[in-house]
């Protein structure tokens, strides 16, 4: 992508927003303007004070007070609305970043699941988190010191011309000089600059590694070769640093020189004018006073380019995702059935990449109540099926029927609601136990957790916890075992009571005691509802109504268990060699 | 202890933060004081030019300037601009290339620290909290060092040089009005400044909040899906965003204040000069020469005014970061080599554990109890047991990441506490239980006990290991980097890489910590009869001499043909023997193999030989074993 369209999908995303806070910028730049005047007056009012009060033949003290009150109230003024202006953009930068923060999240929930399957945790994370940050550095840093450098940097040049217009454009030919000194050694310092925040990168990635391998570099006894290679990575950064910090020297006190070597020149060309009468020493000062300022606007908006090329790379990562279409929608006219559970795939496949399906002409029918186990290998297909379901995604051809009704025509949220999911790997959230079993919903009354959770036989270990339902889980609740997770998780389903069950069994070792706990749980859970567990364990599968075995995207047998042995076909080989245990590896 | 001599130790304890930095610019005090003069020589220059603006500005009001005088005053403000910004920049360059140095020094000798540092002081300290000591601590005291030090000197000098020149030569009242607002500014950052940075701490917390949420729910998306709680999502996140805002807004605040007290200070300077200054030269006080210097004097100290604030916040900090690297640059390693005399022969022969219980320092709770066995050249031990029955711990033992009660450990007869850690070490080959890789290349990974790795020893390796076909299907083959910035690897790859990591280092005595968990069971067979085969043969390959093995599992099938077998529970050995012994004994042992091999089934089935008795089940399988390894032969042939 170009840098102009891109820049154009900054301005289309932010506009809107911009838009609709059009009268407080307007306030901003009012505010800005009046507080560099009133900054920008100092070097005037000595030069009104020389030329009108000093050096006249009647010096008159009286008006120097006088004008030195009058610029007393303009400071203490200057002081209010520079606090009032920074806040108000700031405020304004804030707002404007919430509202793009929150949309961007709920257009991200809308998503299907084939977005979250395809886009790395990590990648979604850099869009919510460190590209709206980078346009709240568009608004706080690049906006609020562009406007000022700029508008200072513009009323130094009004002023000047005022003073005296021949010695104003002479000092404007410094103008360009500075502009390339500043863009090069911004530039210069910003790739130095990467090169440090890289190699600090590489070497805080290579200590991270290390201290968490520490035992494997001590019983290897590769303490000195570990050293040598660190040491390899500290000199390269101490190399670049030192290397940044001399760019950064040298542009600090090549400008510093510049600004003297112009004052040098003005006393030059304007003493020679004030010993002929052209102009008066007022003016020779105020242009010492205002060359002196020219340099830092410059600087200051040139090392916001970096802000601002940041923020449009953000912004137009955060146009796509927003220009994302969900590819699970609802039908508008979608109506929900008369609910009972019963499910159809009619050969139904599923390609999550075109040309490489994973399901292939599932043709299988489950009816209310009953009880279906899926074994197979890893990437058989057991968890497609469920994404079909669930409708996670939708079939690329056949059809999934639940109680006579295509799932693409059933509303989502009563499909979701009937459609229950008990995951491996329990989905658990900072918060409360108690929060987390009924996920965030307040209106469930917590009387109804309780008993869901008396009913599975999570209570007793909840009352372990320090403060029983009330204990907040930390890094998602770590510090349960696996089995006490996967109870929490099927008091959650007590609670939101689907009439369709799809349960992911765990496969973490478990004590006998835990185990015999969660079959106990898992039959609570179940009674009552359409059950389809992809199963691990051989005690679970045997108790199954009906096991369905995958082998690469199709249904190769189907029985229930002592069938299944007696044909001695796949299912009896996995059972052999002892896959059914393993097979999650 | 009473609380004036508790608070006499803390002042030591800061005090010896400081020696880390005070001896280090001891060590290199030429190139201190020479830069620090620099530096302070520039200032006090720079001090000169609003001055010579004065005398030009009074010698044209006299009328006493002629057009080569004033070619003289450019020259002099040429030269003296030329050599404050010489001096200054040389000196700052010495001191900034010297603080630089001190960061490389402080991060080599922290990890030198770190290396020698033992597990338990790894699990006291996140490795979070280490990099942030090798990072910004690091840092805070390299601004001290460096920044801290140029400003303090160039603002010290500034302020000194602008004070004589001004009040001693001109004025006192007229300066110490115009400085007196000035003089605040520091204050001011002192003041404001850590307000500040904690505000903006707390903000990239809120941000870190926020951050949290979203990786929750992106991480669990399918469950906020299923349960239709989309809504209830939004709200969290929204709330979250909404604490950013309001932790940002009391920022804004402090930092609008600070970004419109400073400038009013210095303005306020400005108008106690122009007022008074004014009234002095129409009085003919002082000249108007000296009224145009004092004028600038006041621009040119507003940086100068704020560093030297910065450098009082900069030397508060650093009191913290130096004592946080102080106190790790003097932890002890829990676990080092003895004083007296030690063994130095390399180990070859038998290990034999005694008695021996142990219990984490600080804990009473014995995490194993009364262990003994001895293991021979040749021989494979086999440890069972479920999660924290202790079996980690024992490797841990073996391998000295803590040490071993005196008495209890014995390699060739002799106590291990009596081998140095180099030799213990290096007759040790090891394999984590989470198979951890280094992100360089996969040869440097298996070769990571050679410091050139010998290309075809580690082939072999991976061919022992069955990854070789693997590693040969990678980008670069073995040259591929593992890791984020090259291909990831399941979990089973990892393992089979970290066993072939052990067997190149080749040691008289293997132990793997669960270390076949990810890899299917076929392949665990395959991997465990290649080594069998590897540590009991006496010639061949290098890799192959008689071997100490230990194979600590919580899967059966890792440790099924393992020459003694112990079952590990609760830190004691509930069961030993072989395999097929521990079977017909029919404990804990034989009651997981029925269930991971799946054997209760087929008893059902068939009718049950096994209820009939225990005796009679162990002739059926050896039948089925057989019936097996035949299945595996035809699946083979």
């Amino acid at each position: 992508m170009t840098v102009q369209s891109s820049t154009r999908g900054v301005f289309a995303t932010l506009f809107p927003y911009i838009k609709s806070h059009r009268t407080k910028f307007v306030l901003v730049f009012g505010l800005v303007v009046t507080v560099v005047v009133i900054d920008l007056l100092q070097p005037l009012l000595v030069k009104e004070a020389i030329d009108s009060y000093v050096t006249v033949s009647k010096p008159d003290s009286g008006a120097i007070v006088r004008m030195a009150a009058l610029y007393l109230g303009l400071v203490l003024m200057a002081f209010g609305l520079t606090y009032y202006q920074d806040i108000v953009l700031q405020r304004l930068g804030l707002s404007i970043v919430r509202s793009i923060r929150i949309d961007l999240f709920k257009h991200i929930q809308r998503l299907a699941l084939r977005y979250f399957d395809q886009n790395s945790a990590g990648r979604i994370m850099t869009n919510v988190v460190s590209d709206t940050e980078a346009l709240n550095n568009f608004f706080t840093q690049f906006l609020a010191n562009t406007l000022r450098g700029g508008f200072t940097l513009v009323l130094i040049m009004f002023f000047m011309l005022r003073l005296n217009v021949t010695i104003a454009l002479n000092c404007f030919l410094l103008l360009p000089l500075v502009i390339v000194l500043a863009v090069f050694f911004q530039r210069k310092i910003r790739a130095i600059n990467t090169q440090v925040r890289h190699r600090l990168g590489v070497l805080i990635g290579f200590l991270a590694e290390n201290l968490s391998g520490m035992p494997i570099v001590q019983i290897f006894h590769q303490e000195a070769k570990q050293q040598k290679r660190l040491d390899l990575r500290n000199k390269e950064l101490l190399q670049s640093t030192i290397l940044e910090n001399q760019f950064f020297l040298l542009f600090f006190n090549l400008t510093e020189l510049f600004g003297d070597l112009a004052i040098a020149a003005l006393v030059w060309y304007g003493g020679r004018g004030a010993l002929g009468g052209s102009i008066s020493f007022g003016v020779l000062y105020a242009f010492v006073g205002y060359i002196r300022r020219f340099f830092q606007p410059i600087n200051t908006i040139s090392q916001q380019m970096n802000t601002l090329q940041s923020s449009i790379v953000a912004s137009d990562r955060i146009a796509r995702t927003l220009q994302e279409v969900p590819d699970i929608q609802e039908l508008v006219e979608a109506k929900a059935p008369v609910i009972s559970g019963h499910i159809k795939l009619d050969g139904a496949s599923l390609a999550y990449r075109p040309g490489h399906p994973v399901l292939q002409n599932i043709h299988l029918t489950i009816h209310p109540g009953e009880r279906v186990g899926f074994v197979g290998a890893t990437g058989a297909g057991k968890t497609s099926i469920m994404n079909l379901v669930t409708r996670f995604y939708d079939v690329t051809e056949g059809s999934v029927v639940i109680d006579g009704k295509d799932v693409r025509e059933w509303p989502l949220d009563v499909l979701r609601q009937t459609v229950g999911i008990v995951q491996q790997d329990v989905t658990l959230f900072s918060g409360t136990i108690i929060d987390n079993i009924r996920f965030f919903r307040s209106e469930i009354p917590a009387e109804k957790v309780r008993e869901a959770c008396r009913l599975v036989g999570a209570e007793p270990f909840i009352f372990r916890q320090d403060r029983g339902y009330e204990t907040i889980l930390s890094e998602r609740g770590s510090t349960l075992s696996a089995g006490e997770r996967q109870l929490l998780s099927f008091a959650r389903v007590l609670i939101f009571d689907p009439r369709i069950l799809i349960l992911d069994e765990a496969t973490a070792c478990l004590d006998s005691r835990t185990e015999e706990v969660l079959q106990r749980a898992i039959h609570r859970v179940s009674a009552g509802r359409t059950l389809l567990v992809i199963a691990h364990r051989l005690s679970t599968v045997q108790q199954m109504d009906t096991i369905c075995v995958l082998e690469q995207g199709r249904i190769v047998e189907s029985g229930n268990h002592s069938d299944l042995l007696r044909r001695q076909g796949y299912y009896w080989q996995l059972h052999r060699a002892g896959l059914l245990q393993e097979e999650f590896a | 202890m009473s609380s004036s001599s508790r608070s006499k130790t803390i002042k030591i304890k800061e005090m010896s933060g400081l020696l880390v930095v005070g001896s280090y610019i001891r060590r290199n005090w030429v190139v201190y004081s020479v830069g620090i003069s620099l530096v302070a020589v520039g200032s006090l220059v720079s001090a000169q030019i609003p001055r010579l603006l004065g005398r030009f500005t009074d010698s044209l009001r006299n009328g006493t300037l002629g057009a080569s005088d004033i070619s003289g005053y450019v020259w002099l403000i040429v030269t003296i601009g030329v050599a404050r910004v010489s001096a200054g920049w040389c000196g700052r360059i010495l001191v900034h290339r010297k603080g630089r140095q001190l960061t490389y020094r402080l991060r080599k000798e922290l990890f030198d620290k770190w290396v020698t540092l033992s597990p338990s002081y790894y699990h006291r300290n996140s490795v979070g909290d280490m990099i942030s000591h090798a990072l910004s601590d690091v840092e805070v005291v390299r601004e001290l060092v460096s920044q801290g030090i140029n400003q303090g000197a160039s603002g010290f000098a500034m302020l000194l040089g602008v004070i004589w020149l001004m009040a001693v030569h001109v004025d006192w009242r007229l300066t110490l009005a115009g400085l007196g607002p000035l003089l605040f500014i520091p204050l001011l950052v002192k003041w404001l400044g850590p307000r500040i940075r904690l505000q903006s701490q707390r903000s990239q917390e809120a941000l870190g909040a926020m951050a949290q949420t979203t990786e929750e729910v992106i991480g669990g998306i399918r469950a906020v899906k299923a349960f239709g709680t989309e809504q209830v999502v939004i709200s969290r996140f929204e709330s979250r965003v909404d604490a950013i805002v309001e932790e940002k807004m009391h920022l804004v605040h402090l930092t609008a204040l600070f970004g419109s007290l400073v400038p009013l200070m210095v303005n306020l300077g400005f108008i106690f000069v122009l007022a008074y200054g004014g009234y002095l030269v129409t009085m003919k006080v002082i000249s108007l020469g000296d009224f145009v210097a004092f004028t600038l004097y006041i621009a040119m100290l507003r940086q100068p005014m704020e560093q030297m604030g910065n450098v009082l916040n900069v030397v508060q900090r650093s009191g913290a970061s130096l004592n946080r690297i102080d106190h790790l640059l003097h932890a002890v390693p829990e676990v080092l080599d003895r004083k007296a005399l030690l063994q130095d022969n390399s180990l070859k022969g038998a290990l034999q554990v005694k008695g021996l219980s142990f219990s984490y320092s600080g804990s009473k709770r014995e995490v194993l109890h009364d262990i003994s066995f001895s293991v021979k050249p040749g021989q494979t031990l086999g440890i069972i047991g479920v999660m924290g029955s202790g079996k980690s711990t024992l490797a841990d033992l073996l391998l000295r990441m803590y040490d071993p009660p005196e008495g209890t450990v014995f390699i060739d007869g002799v106590d291990i506490l009596q081998y140095p850690l180099a030799i213990l070490r290096n007759g040790i080959a090891y394999v984590p239980q989470d198979g951890f890789l280094f992100s360089t290349t996969v040869l440097e990974n298996i070769a990571f006990s050679d410091e050139y790795p010998d290309r075809q020893k580690a082939e072999r390796c991976a061919k022992i290991t069955a990854v070789h076909k693997n590693i040969m299907g990678f980008p670069d083959q073995y040259d591929t980097e593992i890791g984020e910035r090259g291909v990831r690897l399941s979990g089973g790859q990892k393992q089979r890489i970290a066993i072939a990591r052990m067997i190149y280092k080749d040691a008289p005595f293997q132990i793997m910590d669960d270390s076949l968990s990810a890899v299917d069971t076929s392949t665990e067979r395959l991997i465990l009869n290649n080594l069998r085969e590897l540590s009991k043969s006496h010639s061949g390959s290098q890799e192959s001499s008689l071997k100490v093995t230990l194979i600590i599992s919580h899967r059966l099938s890792a440790v099924q043909h393992a020459d003694e077998i112990v079952v590990l529970d609760d830190g004691k050995i509930v069961e030993r023997g072989n395999h097929l012994s521990l079977i017909a004994q029919g404990g804990i042992y034989a009651e997981q193999w029925f269930m991971q091999a799946g054997k209760n089934e087929d008893v059902d089935l068939e009718a049950s030989t096994f209820e009939a008795g225990r005796d009679s089940s162990q002739p059926d399988l050896d039948i089925e074993m057989e019936a097996l390894e035949a299945g595996r032969l035809e699946e083979a042939s």
